[in-house]
């Protein structure tokens, strides 16, 4: 035993020189002669709290820079995706962004959640670097505020907002009288609340009582107790801002409580992992789904999965949805390439605020950024799960 | 203790550097840390502050359950009132940090030793439970912001990152000008621990440690000195807090979660329970260790080519791994080891 003591000091003494070697070597690089690869950083949640989502999400980015290097890049030059999980924490964000940005010096970086990319809001905005994350967070969308993000899907408000038109008129449709009753059921971090106070100030317009908030605990296993507070509050419409998997469990809970109410998914819920798990009862649940997995352009990227075999768990929306999400990031790099300007975060940024539309082939409205307004699209479809699939129900709908 | 020494007058006897390697070394410490920031990129900067801000919270934790023996699960609730008081008084009324920071330690002083309240009563597990139970009270009210009049998330304005005025910009970009923010702090919670333990409080503390019976028998006034000790440990909590607050820019409460006050605990386990310097080395081992996965992973890439999408899985298991191996190697911690180090060259080629 006491050797062993003795030997496993010696060994954390090796690893903290490792530690050193390793950020030695990885702190050499940088430089950017014309033909090198174009630097893009990423991070992803593979291991957290919304690694349902975000892996497929991840799945989809990485493809579209393997297929755009198989295009061959951008006018010969390689795209080069640094990327790492951050399992969804905050302070891990904070390092790996910083990381990538100083030492790997990547051009333009895709984020992922709600909480670390308002956390990285002033270190975007010192550094100009365009920053397209997975979190549609109002607070986001004003380029006084946050010149670097660009949001590539209706805002959380807006798509709340949208969910809640539908459901009024639903409501209606069915031939009820009076309002109906609305309550949220939400991921208890800022992501879950980002478009509660839109939304709240949209019912209260409509007449409608404020919505009971309610949050599910962060790996519930039962979401019973939340589902019985509102059935007790007797809402008719609950709306899902959460990943799949709590989502699908929710579904399943109030189906055997036996209350029938409709479930309407915002986009993270609003996907093919939902009806997997959710199976049965995820038969008549609407959701807003920004990305249509089904148009032209998404085409190409699940067809590109099928031929590399890429394993995104079957939630095709989610995966294109990451795809296009890169594809709009590039979009601006190449715009910056072909007119033959330097490649700078200030460049790129400009290039997508002036570009126009960016046409994503019917997987959304054309993405169409200003300098006075980055977020990109406006209005998008409901789509409700029928026999297992999502299918649309509406036409565009807007929430202004 | 080195053999040849002796103490010929009281001064010397409680001198808390007696042995010139120690002060060479600290002259050694010093100097390395104020050339480092002229040699490191931002990357670095940014975990060197992350360090010292992790250590600073880590040397209060280590008051209340290394030196004082009272358990608290609460330490991360407590660096989100620090962070959140300096962030409210810097967003709404414009405060500076140079205020900020103080006030908000103090309050969180205050914060803490009312959630210490029940530790009159508790000890061990119960106690426990009783500052996890603070943490989740802490978190709620954060979560539910509106009703107390502050939102989820906090924006500091960057204007009230100044010194006497003086915007801190003019020292460099935020993390270099933060370095030297976190090092006075760091070197002021240092000195003033290391000081503490020295002292009739300090000792009260230790004495309730070791038993707490016995120090009420002797005269140390239990009540007085555990609220005590709460204080002191949250006094530092929202010293980090606050600097996390500030140095960020942006907070919200996803930050001071439960994994935070495990991670702490984790910090002070794997450094040294009841040791300052062990509080550093805890931070910074548990700062490092991702960031170390990550770089050679990185360096194996070109090796191993799947490495990066098993790393995720190895990160977490690398921290399970290293609190058990701790645990059953070296349970008394990184500072231990150290000492082991030297003892070994000390007694070289003689060891007995």
């Amino acid at each position: 035993m006491h050797r062993w003591k003795r030997t496993f000091g010696w060994w954390v003494v090796l690893a903290l020189f490792a530690t050193l070697l390793a950020a030695c070597g990885g702190a050499g690089g940088g430089g950017g002669a014309s033909s090198e690869p174009i630097k893009v950083g990423a991070i992803f949640d593979l291991t957290g709290a919304t690694a349902d989502v975000g892996t497929p999400y991840s799945r989809g980015q990485i493809a579209f820079i393997e297929w755009k290097n198989e295009q061959g890049g951008i006018k010969g030059r390689r795209l080069q995706l640094i990327s790492e999980d951050y399992a969804y924490q905050v302070p891990r964000a904070e390092e790996l962004y910083t990381k990538f940005v100083t030492q790997d010096k990547v051009l333009v970086f895709s984020g992922w959640g709600t909480g670390d990319t308002e956390a990285l809001r002033p270190k975007i905005t010192e550094d100009k670097i365009p920053f397209i994350s997975a979190s549609y967070s109002a607070t986001l969308a004003n380029p006084a505020e946050t010149p670097y993000n660009f949001l590539v899907a209706p805002t959380y408000s807006d798509q709340l907002i949208i969910a809640m038109k539908w459901a009024i008129d639903d409501w209606k449709a069915k031939g009820n009288s009076g309002l109906p009753k609305f309550a949220y059921l939400i991921n208890d971090s800022p992501f879950g609340r980002s478009p509660l106070a839109d939304g709240t100030a949209f019912a209260n317009s409509q007449g409608i009582a404020t919505p009971l908030e309610v949050p599910s605990p962060r790996g519930a296993t039962d979401l019973t107790p939340q589902l019985t507070q509102i059935r007790d509050y007797g809402a008719n419409y609950i709306f899902l801002q959460n990943v799949s998997s709590p989502a699908a469990l929710a579904i399943k809970n109030a189906k055997s409580l036996g209350y029938n109410v409709q479930f309407v998914c915002l986009n993270w819920c609003a996907n093919e992992i939902l009806i997997k798990q959710a199976g049965a009862d995820a038969e008549g649940v609407v959701g807003v789904v920004p990305f249509n997995y089904e148009a032209e352009g998404a085409k190409v990227a699940l067809e590109y999965a099928r031929k590399k075999n890429i394993d995104y768990g079957g939630a095709d929306s989610t995966f294109v949805q990451g795809w296009t999400a890169m594809s709009i990031l590039i979009a601006g790099i190449e715009k910056v390439v072909n007119d033959g300007k330097e490649l700078t975060g200030e460049n790129i940024k400009n290039a997508l605020e002036t570009m126009g539309e960016i046409d994503t082939k019917g997987v959304t409205l054309p993405v169409k950024f200003s300098p006075t307004d980055h977020a990109g699209v406006k209005s998008t479809r409901m789509f409700r799960v029928e026999n297992g699939k999502w299918v649309a129900i509406t036409d565009f709908i807007s929430a202004r | 203790m080195q053999s040849g020494t002796f103490h010929t007058t009281y001064a010397s006897d409680v001198s808390l550097r007696p042995y010139w390697p120690q002060r060479i070394r600290i002259v050694v410490v010093l100097v390395a840390a104020l050339i480092f920031p002229w040699f490191a990129d931002r990357y670095w900067l940014n975990l060197a502050n992350t360090i010292a801000i992790a250590a600073i919270g880590a040397i209060g934790l280590n008051i209340l359950v290394g030196y004082t023996g009272q358990i608290s699960i609460g330490h991360g609730g407590f660096l989100a009132v620090g962070a959140y008081t300096a962030g409210l008084l810097a967003v709404h009324l414009g405060t500076p940090m140079w205020l900020t920071i103080p006030i908000a330690s103090f309050f969180t002083a205050a914060v803490g030793a009312f959630f210490g309240l029940p530790s009159l009563r508790l000890k061990g597990l119960y106690l426990a439970i009783a500052t996890l139970a603070s943490q989740e009270i802490i978190i709620w009210l954060l979560t539910h912001g509106k009703l107390l009049g502050i939102g989820e998330s906090l924006s500091l304005p960057r204007a009230t990152n100044n010194l006497f005025g003086l915007p801190i910009e003019w020292l460099g970009n935020n993390d270099f000008a933060f370095y030297w923010i976190c090092l006075v702090f760091l070197i002021f919670t240092v000195i003033f621990v290391s000081n503490l333990f020295r002292t009739r409080t300090g000792r009260a503390f230790v004495a309730i440690r070791d038993q707490d019976i016995a120090a009420q028998v002797i005269g140390v006034d239990l009540f007085r000195y555990k609220l005590l000790a709460f204080a002191t440990s949250s006094f530092f909590a929202g010293l980090a807090g606050a600097l996390t607050a500030h140095y960020r820019g942006v907070i919200s409460w996803e930050r001071f979660t439960i994994d935070t006050s495990i991670l702490y605990l984790a910090m002070i386990i794997i450094g040294g329970l009841g040791s300052v310097s062990g509080s550093i080395y805890g931070a910074a081992f548990m700062v490092l260790l991702p960031a170390f996965l990550s770089n050679i992973a990185r360096a194996l890439s070109g090796i191993v080519p799947d490495i990066n999408s098993y790393l995720p899985y190895l990160q977490q298991g690398a921290f399970g791994l290293a609190i058990i191996l701790f645990l059953i190697f070296e349970p008394e911690g990184i500072v231990k080891m150290w000492r082991n180090v030297k003892d070994y060259f000390r007694l070289w080629p003689f060891s007995y």
